[in-house]
């Protein structure tokens, strides 16, 4: 950081400490979107504009023990991140994946007695993916769907991308054994492959 | 002999190069063979791309009216926020 970018935030800090409302305001503009960005890597969407609106009334009485260890924006995303967390491992003991079945019910009927496919999939996904999220309603309908699988399988597909696939990080983060987490992975992208493959054929969600 | 709802199974395992050595040649031989399991694979995984590229967080300005509105509140009433948590 140039030392006038130091000085702005310091002066934002300062501002922040004394409660001004101008300060918030512009402290919110700047960093609520790599807040969110954090969020999403463990909670759908919904959830995670919660947190961070929660994080953002944290923060008042927060920044009073703010020592400038690191920059405001590290502090504010490990804030959110601490949440999340907090937000899974109380989400964990709600949920049950039934970890000795690796398929979901949907595709396993899809198979004949012999495991051959009875009802393959009929398309292929052609367009990239950048241009398939271009269509705003297939958008709408994945964030649908991430919302209603349950949290530990969302947070176990998008930590394992947002990690760079560092399967040991994640079982950290969500304490699972490495073989649940591949069964958690596998159930959720299964999900969502029916998801697309519906809205593909149906134009529905 | 692997069939296609073996295959099934280990997919996510296999496009992650998860598989030991000689699981990931016979999912390698059965997909030569089968086309509906290419397909299978490929859409599979285009699923997962999807949603990497879904996955980015932009904060809207229905989202920084409400933080506004809940911090200018915090600030007013002298915040003592019950769940305040010191993040180190």
């Amino acid at each position: 950081m140039t030392d006038s970018a130091l000085q702005k935030e310091q002066a934002l800090i300062e501002g922040l400490k004394a409660r001004n409302d101008q300060s918030y305001q512009e402290a919110v503009r700047t960093y609520t979107s790599g807040m969110l960005a954090v969020a999403r890597f463990y909670l759908d969407h919904s959830s995670s504009e919660e947190i961070v609106q929660d994080c953002w009334v944290t923060v008042i009485d927060a920044i009073q023990k703010f020592e400038g260890r690191s920059g405001l924006k590290t502090w504010l995303h490990r804030i959110v991140a601490n949440r999340c967390k907090n937000r899974l491992r109380s989400a964990r003991r709600e949920v049950s994946t039934d970890f000795s079945e690796a398929l979901e019910p949907e595709l396993a009927d899809r198979f004949n007695a012999k495991g051959r496919w009875d009802l393959p999939p009929k398309l292929q996904f052609h367009d990239s993916a950048d241009t398939l999220m271009e269509n705003g309603a297939l958008s709408d309908c994945l964030d649908k769907h991430l919302s209603a699988l349950p949290e530990t399988q969302r947070s176990a597909l998008m930590l394992y991308e947002a990690h760079q696939h560092k399967s040991d990080d994640v079982c950290n983060i969500l304490d699972v054994s490495a073989s649940n987490l591949r069964v958690l992975l596998h159930r959720a992208r299964q999900k969502i492959f029916l998801m697309v493959e519906n809205f593909q054929e149906t134009g529905e969600c | 002999m692997l069939m296609c709802k073996d295959l099934a199974v280990i997919a996510s395992d296999y496009i992650d190069g998860e598989l030991p050595v000689l699981e990931n040649m016979s999912v390698k031989m059965h997909l030569m063979m089968c086309k509906d399991c290419r397909t299978f694979i490929g859409n599979l995984r285009a699923s997962t791309d999807m949603l990497n590229a879904h996955s980015s967080g932009q904060a809207d300005e229905e989202l920084i009216r409400k933080i506004d509105e809940r911090v200018a509140l915090a600030l007013k009433e002298g915040s003592q926020d019950p769940t305040n948590q010191d993040p180190d």
